[in-house]
């Protein structure tokens, strides 16, 4: 087993390179690795519960549940979070809410990193 | 250092490509990057199909865009979610997204 860490940095409903960002997580848990995600930029908004899953338009909770619930630790940067209005109490359960410190650690820790976005 | 590449558009992606040095440069086409894979220009294949032998395109992300595995340049290996995680850990180093 090997650790991927993968730094998601764009918008999230209907971005591609977000539902790439989790498609990859799941095919990595899959196989037995150890996956972390950091959401930073406008991908925090994904982790805002009660989301409503329309059809044919991706959407994020349901596929971050399944990967928290397989052992994918998943971390908002926060500030990046409130600074968009979503507070801690309005958030997904057990995703982990932190500042970039978490990221850079989880990078060092890591066999791979893919960085997906970002100005 | 062994480098794969993450090229996600069309038109983007070829300048900073050009800028990269790599002993082994794997590109992997993704999202609207498969248009590399698939498309002639005035009947040219892309250009970055030329920078390395190992070239790869998603699957998944080929018929979302109403093409087929066949469209495909014979070059180019068409992989799936799990066929890149085993390159990310097995065949290259780094790892980059254009």
């Amino acid at each position: 087993m090997a650790t991927l860490t993968i730094g998601c940095f764009p918008g999230l409903v209907g971005n591609m390179t977000y539902d790439f960002a989790l498609k990859l997580a799941e095919a990595a848990v899959n196989k037995g690795h150890k996956v972390n995600i950091w959401f930073s930029g406008n991908a925090v908004g994904s982790v805002k519960a009660h989301q409503k899953h329309l059809k044919d338009y991706s959407t994020g909770e349901k596929h971050l549940k399944a990967l928290i619930e397989k052992g994918v630790e998943i971390c908002t940067c926060e500030a990046c979070t409130v600074a968009r209005g979503i507070q801690k109490p309005e958030g997904i359960e057990k995703v982990q809410w932190n500042a970039m410190h978490w990221y850079l650690a989880k990078i060092h820790a890591s066999d791979r990193v893919l960085q997906i976005g970002g100005e | 250092m062994k480098l794969a590449v993450f090229v996600s558009d069309f038109k983007l992606a070829s300048d900073t490509l050009d800028r990269l040095k790599a002993d082994k440069l794997g590109i992997i086409f993704v999202a609207n990057g498969v248009y590399h894979a698939t498309t002639k220009e005035n009947g040219k294949a892309s250009h970055l199909l030329e920078k390395t032998p190992n070239l790869y395109a998603m699957s998944e992300d080929i018929q979302t865009r109403g093409m087929k595995d066949a469209d495909v340049d014979k070059r180019v290996r068409v992989v799936n979610y799990g066929d890149v995680v085993d390159l990310i850990f097995n065949e290259y180093d780094k790892t980059a997204w254009l």
